[in-house]
């Protein structure tokens, strides 16, 4: 007797447990079908991703994407997944390996490379212009400074 | 005399570099798609068929030469190749070591059969479900078909319709040799 | 016979752009000025001559005239007699005539306007813009003729295509063209000093405005292509990264950088062959556009039809002007060498340059991720898409550097700024911004990114705010006034500056839009059969019916959702799904209802054939429309800009001598 109780308690949980599970993550589950699918090119489109695009090859691979999600699938194995049957053509976020490195790093290094020139530059440049302080000016004679005193009344 | 700086050396292999990109990228076609999964291990399918209630399974038929055909009864490059289908078929029939599959994609059922029975039939077929099976062997419309060797790996990928000298090719130059190799 | 009439003014206007070109080479190497005088002639016959085309071509747009084969490619007799006029930019043709359009009606008002007071530029200008005018027309009257007839004569057009029949139609083509054409004006005034060697400010001075008129028209052009794609193209966004749009936006940010970095000449007279690289790099990217967008070289939403034959004509052409301008700077630029003399590290002028390398980076970031599929292919590597991830997470953290330069550079002084200084400037915004993004925090914005970008926003907001309190007391103190009015003075005596911090703030309301409806967006898409509902937030969607419509030149289905909020009725949403008959296209018609400060979205993109179920896509956009409050605030800045009043008792416009002859004035005559 105890035992047939006991087993309909864990029947009970289970079942509880996951129409729970389903219940709750149904938000989440969407939440995480769209992150992997709008990293995913709508092959049949014209650079849609897949969640945006309203195709039926679009609309199956969402629900495969999500059926691999229920399953417990990452979503970095998912995009795997794709990129095995239809290449990396497939995926919007060129895979970081390769000489795809170069475009990801690739303006990251232009900011620093150009960041550090720009600094030696400068550095060139007001070290020079130091050198001409008021002292390596021409004097200015006394016509000149009659002129600008003149134009510094007009100005009032 | 000299005027050549570094600058102008870089900014002028840039724009050559790109004046070469444009136009070798014009005669590209930015449609065309890779093949991707040939020489690889052909996914399992295991899908009713669509004539009679029953059960398909690819991996009962390890250690023969399979053909896999995608087609839609909507898709008019589909009508075109059909009867040179039915021709591999008839070709091939008496071979044991042969099978042919059509698979229904994005289909209605109703249609697909109506489309067979108006086009003619000799082999059989089955329906990809939810696109699993399409999806599976990467394929992006159709018509497309799929040559499957006795050890179960992909040999060959047929984007577009089977007639005329692609006919041809994939019966003499895919198929047949496919069927002379050992298992 | 109209029709022949237009093409053949068309054809006339070839021949007459051409002797633009060659006029004012002749007034040159003879150094006589009744060359220039014929060339300019040549170039405003060349405005009215493409004007009569233009018109003719629209006028069989209305009678319909489908014996004019792109007529017929682009228009339908059921067709809305507004999309009628607008078919005429609806298709590759059509749009290149109105871009040569725009091209000789600059060229006609710049030579109206500065024939006068830049003599010396004139047969410069005349002889760059009737080359581009020239190859435009080539490529219209050899390779995409709008006037080929076809035989027999079909009874009626194909039909606009439908997602095009919409509004945005009318004013966004337009728009983006006056912007990249607009670009032609600075770059042809910056070719001038080059090949004149008057390499002072004057041409900078010269082309301020129509710079920031073209920024304007391309800055609106881009957001209205984006409100357009928001709610024409149903998936919720407002852009995407698409190889189009970056087309359009590569000018943008190169033209943004050259706005900004004109001023560091202007005030100090440093970088000008990096200004002139500047616009001549703003230019050729909005010829470079033209090439990838019309040669069909990428996959996009926008592709006109491929042709190898106009893709080559358009490479080589565009080849000759980056050589010729690119070539002339590189001969030129020795003699141009400034003495940069800077007095310290931190100072405005190197909050610039920082401006500008951020700025090539985040043009270097959209230009690579644009053209690395292709160069891929090209190369035979494995074929590759770059999208919308990618940008996210390279673009992103750019633009964020951009902004917060927005907070720094306006405010440290030119020259030489004291670190006691930048303490004074800098620690109340900084104080402010963590403060801000704290209180963000605790309401339960915890996205990394948002936060940043928040932190960045206010950061600048704070700069701005103490900035504008210091000149508004300023001038109150100084007219004796309250600091409302002390604001106006301010603004009266440097309309430049404030106009410039007015599009800032435009920006930071566009970051915080951006922010809010890309981040913390919501969505759901699902299967409804009448009856049912759906959360999403705090509204209940219910769809009380789902039943067919139908308009002049398609038929449909359309939903009826009633929106609830807590219990409420609040509205009705009527999405549809459409089908145009003539061109056999379906299209999703989008239900929007604005929140308080978001938008709810509706579309129906898929609905069963017999009508008992649709495919719902319902999303939730918090602070979308602050996109485009940013980009009025924008507008309006820059309008204040180009409109501002000019300041008087500032250098006499010295007359020199007349009127139209007195180009020769300046060129120099041949001593004999």
């Amino acid at each position: 007797m105890a035992q047939s109780k006991f087993f309909i308690l864990i029947v009970f949980f289970f079942v509880m447990s996951v129409a729970m599970a389903q219940a709750m993550d149904e938000d989440l589950l969407q939440e995480k079908t769209k992150e992997v699918s709008k990293t995913l090119r709508c092959a049949v489109c014209q650079s849609e991703s897949i969640w945006e695009s309203n195709a039926t090859l679009a609309i199956q691979m969402r629900d495969i994407i999500r059926e691999r999600l229920i399953e417990g699938e990452s979503p970095d194995e998912i995009r795997a997944y794709f990129i095995s049957r239809y290449g990396d053509y497939i995926v919007f976020k060129p895979r970081f390996r390769g000489i795809n490195i170069l475009l990801w790093g690739g303006p990251f290094l232009l900011l620093a490379i150009g960041a550090f020139f720009l600094h030696r530059n400068l550095r060139k440049w007001t070290t020079q212009s130091t050198q001409t302080g008021p002292e390596h000016l021409n004097p200015i004679d006394e016509k000149q400074r009659k002129r600008i005193e003149a134009e510094l009344r007009s100005l009032k | 005399m000299k005027r050549f700086e570094t600058w102008h050396i870089f900014l002028l292999a840039g724009l050559l570099a790109l004046v070469v990109l444009f136009y070798k990228g014009l005669w590209g076609d930015p449609t065309a798609l890779p093949p991707v999964i040939i020489s690889k291990p052909a996914p399992d399918i295991t899908a009713p068929a669509l004539l009679e209630a029953k059960n398909i399974s690819l991996k009962a038929h390890l250690g023969k030469v399979v053909v896999l055909n995608f087609w839609a009864s909507w898709c008019l490059e589909c009508k075109e190749e059909h009867r040179f289908l039915l021709a591999i078929q008839k070709r091939f029939e008496n071979n044991p070591d042969f099978v042919m599959y059509g698979v229904n994609y994005q289909d209605q059922e109703k249609l697909a059969k109506e489309y067979l029975q108006i086009h003619g039939n000799n082999f059989e077929h089955m329906v990809d479900e939810k696109g699993k099976i399409s999806i599976d062997y990467g394929v992006y419309g159709v018509p497309e078909t799929f040559v499957i060797d006795r050890k179960g790996i992909i040999r060959h990928k047929q984007i577009g319709p089977v007639f005329g000298d692609v006919y041809s090719n994939i019966v003499e130059n895919v198929i047949e040799p496919l069927l002379n190799e050992p298992a | 016979m109209l029709v022949e009439l237009g093409h053949f003014s068309v054809v006339i206007a070839l021949v007459l752009s051409f002797a633009g070109i060659i006029t004012p080479l002749i007034g040159l190497k003879t150094r006589n000025a009744t060359w220039v005088v014929v060339g300019r002639r040549a170039v405003l016959s060349t405005f009215v001559l493409i004007t009569i085309g233009m018109f003719i071509l629209i006028y069989s747009y209305l009678v319909e005239d489908y014996s004019v084969k792109y007529i017929y490619a682009t228009s339908n007799s059921k067709l809305p007699i507004f999309y009628k006029v607008a078919g005429l930019w609806g298709g590759h043709e059509g749009s290149l005539l109105l871009w040569a359009w725009i091209l000789s009606l600059y060229c006609a008002l710049a030579t109206l306007i500065h024939w006068k007071s830049q003599p010396v530029v004139m047969p410069y200008l005349i002889l760059i813009e009737s080359i581009v005018l020239t190859g435009f027309l080539m490529l219209i009257l050899f390779l995409s003729n709008p006037f080929e007839r076809i035989f027999p004569v079909p009874l009626d057009g194909k039909d606009l295509n439908p997602l095009l029949q919409d509004p945005a139609m009318v004013v966004h083509p337009p728009l983006l063209y006056l912007g990249y054409v607009g670009l032609s004006i600075p770059f042809s005034f910056a070719m001038a000093a080059l090949f004149s060697g008057r390499l002072g400010e004057e041409w900078l001075k010269a082309t301020q405005r129509w710079t920031i008129f073209a920024w304007l028209c391309l800055t609106c052009g881009i957001l209205m292509g984006g409100y357009w794609a928001y709610y024409e193209l149903g998936w919720g966004g407002y852009w995407g990264w698409d190889p189009v749009e970056n087309a359009a936006f590569m000018p943008w940010l190169v033209a943004t950088a050259f706005l900004h970095s004109t001023m560091v000449q202007e005030k100090r007279k440093m970088f000008k062959v990096w200004n002139l690289f500047l616009i001549i790099l703003a230019f050729s990217l909005s010829l470079i556009g033209t090439f990838l967008v019309r040669s069909g070289i990428l996959s996009s939403v926008h592709s006109f039809a491929a042709d190898p034959g106009r893709g080559v004509f358009i490479l080589g052409f565009v080849t000759f002007m980056l050589v010729l301008s690119f070539g002339t700077l590189m001969i030129r630029a020795p003699k141009l060498r400034s003495q940069i003399k800077m007095d310290s590290m931190v100072s405005r002028e190197s909050a610039f340059l920082f401006n500008n390398l951020f700025f090539l980076v985040a043009l270097a970031t959209v230009f690579v991720g644009t053209l690395y599929p292709l160069a891929m292919e090209v190369l035979e590597f494995q074929k590759v898409s770059v999208g919308a991830p990618y940008y996210n997470a390279v673009f992103m953290p750019v633009a964020l550097g951009l902004i917060f330069l927005m907070g720094v550079g306006p405010y440290i002084p030119w020259r030489k700024s004291s670190s006691e200084n930048l303490k004074k400037l800098f620690v109340i915004p900084m104080l402010f911004s963590l403060g801000m993004t704290g209180l963000f925090f605790v309401a339960g914005v915890r996205k990394p990114y948002a936060l940043a970008g928040l932190a960045v926003v206010f950061f600048v907001l704070a700069a701005i705010f103490l900035d504008f309190n210091k000149l508004a007391s300023f001038w109150a103190k100084r007219e004796k006034s309250n600091r409302f009015q002390g604001f106006f003075s301010a603004y009266r005596n440097n309309p430049r500056r404030i106009t410039g911090i007015i599009i800032h703030i435009g920006v930071l309301v566009m970051v915080v839009g951006i922010i809010f409806s890309s981040m913390y967006q919501t969505e759901k898409i699902l299967i409804m059969k009448p009856g049912e509902e759906v959360n999403l937030q705090a509204f209940q969607l219910r769809m009380a019916n789902l039943y067919g419509v139908k308009g002049v030149n398609w038929t449909g289905q359309e939903a009826l959702f009633d929106v609830y909020k807590e219990g409420q009725i609040i509205t009705q949403m009527h999405p549809q799904k459409r089908f145009y008959t003539v061109s056999q296209t379906p299209t999703t018609e989008t239900a929007i209802y604005q929140t308080k400060m978001g938008h709810l979205f509706v579309t129906i993109p898929e609905v069963a054939p017999d009508g008992s179920w649709a495919r719902v896509r319902i999303l939730h956009n918090p602070l979308v429309l602050w996109v485009w409050y940013g980009g009025g605030i924008m507008a309006i800045g820059a309008f204040m800009n180009i409109f501002r009043r000019v300041r008087k008792n500032r250098m006499p416009v010295t007359d020199p001598a007349g009127m139209v002859p007195e180009v020769s004035a300046n060129i120099p005559q041949p001593t004999r």
